[in-house]
């Protein structure tokens, strides 16, 4: 697991090369990068939040199941956000604040997947002295099937 | 209003019924353990030095919860609520209304407020909110479930 200063580097990494509020053009596709989700990936997720459903833990039990075999919880996208975010993405600038987030679920992501995000800004606004943006985001499989789709809003660093 | 144990289906579902999800107790390691699960290792999580500070001009003066495990913890109220009536989570949207820093016990709940029946299938929509120990706001939001017709 990461030291708190290799955490450090990491996430200061690249700050300065990041597009600031100013440099974001809503519509404007981001560089995203696949992501191959794994079972110890997902199970370390279900772990930090506390869902221990078999479903995503118990290989048998999910085998016998409607799904057949075992899957993500819904809400993995919260890994696969930043799985699928290259390190220089505003997304990762420092001081992000997240404000709030909808979500919508098509199929299960599963374990082995290829897993690939299309992203944008859709808006930027300013409000109560705040610097927002808006971004949209969609998670497809090796299938292109859509995972989910989802929106959320930041209040940006300044 | 009455704590649903018995198990349930799209035509038991009322307007009104309630739903309870599993506390969480959040510190400073389980906050260590969700910036490892899902790479959002931005300093509001870990850095006590960064936030002193302000910035976006928003204080929080210590180190703070990720919003998105408030997501994750009404995931799981709501999956672990439909699962066993062969239900599916479509859509869950949250605002988040106050921090949360280790140390605080958070619990999630979700009331119906609607159902529906479209062309194809069948709907609920649930109000889901979290609050804390103080019984103040955390999270707030709207989830919605589909309830396939059997074949």
């Amino acid at each position: 697991m990461s030291s708190a200063s290799a955490v450090a580097v990491d996430f200061w990494k690249d700050e300065k090369t990041r597009k600031m509020w100013d440099d974001i053009v809503p519509g404007a596709p981001r560089r995203t990068v696949p992501y191959v989700l794994t079972r110890e990936a997902i199970q370390a997720y279900c772990r930090s939040v506390g869902d221990l459903h078999p479903l995503y833990m118990d290989e048998a039990y999910a085998k016998a199941s409607p799904f057949g075999g075992l899957i993500a919880p819904p809400s993995i996208h919260i890994l696969l956000m930043f799985a699928c975010t290259p390190m220089d993405d505003w997304m990762r600038s420092p001081g992000t604040v997240n404000a709030g987030q909808s979500w919508s679920y098509n199929v299960p992501a599963r374990p082995g997947d290829t897993i690939r995000m299309d992203a944008r800004a859709l808006d930027k606004f300013i409000r109560k002295d705040r610097l927002f943006v808006i971004h949209d985001n969609v998670f497809f499989n090796q299938n292109d099937d859509v995972i989910c789709s989802g929106r959320g809003w930041t209040i940006r660093p300044m | 209003m009455t704590e649903i144990l018995e198990r349930q289906s799209f035509e038991s579902l009322a307007i009104g019924d309630t739903i309870t999800g599993a506390p969480f107790h959040p510190t400073r390691e389980t906050i260590r353990d969700f910036c490892e699960a899902s790479l959002d290792y931005n300093p509001l999580h870990w850095d006590d030095d960064y936030m002193k500070g302000s910035f976006g001009k928003t204080s929080f003066g210590g180190i703070i919860m990720h919003g998105m495990t408030n997501f994750g913890i009404l995931t799981k109220m709501l999956t672990d609520w439909l699962y066993p009536m062969g239900g599916v989570h479509r859509r869950l949207e949250t605002r988040w209304k106050a921090p949360v820093k280790p140390g605080d016990a958070i619990v999630p709940t979700g009331t119906v407020t609607a159902k529906k029946e479209t062309a194809k299938s069948r709907w609920a929509v649930i109000a889901v909110e979290i609050k804390n120990q103080h019984g103040a706001t955390i999270a707030q939001g709207e989830a919605m479930a589909e309830f396939p017709p059997a074949r």
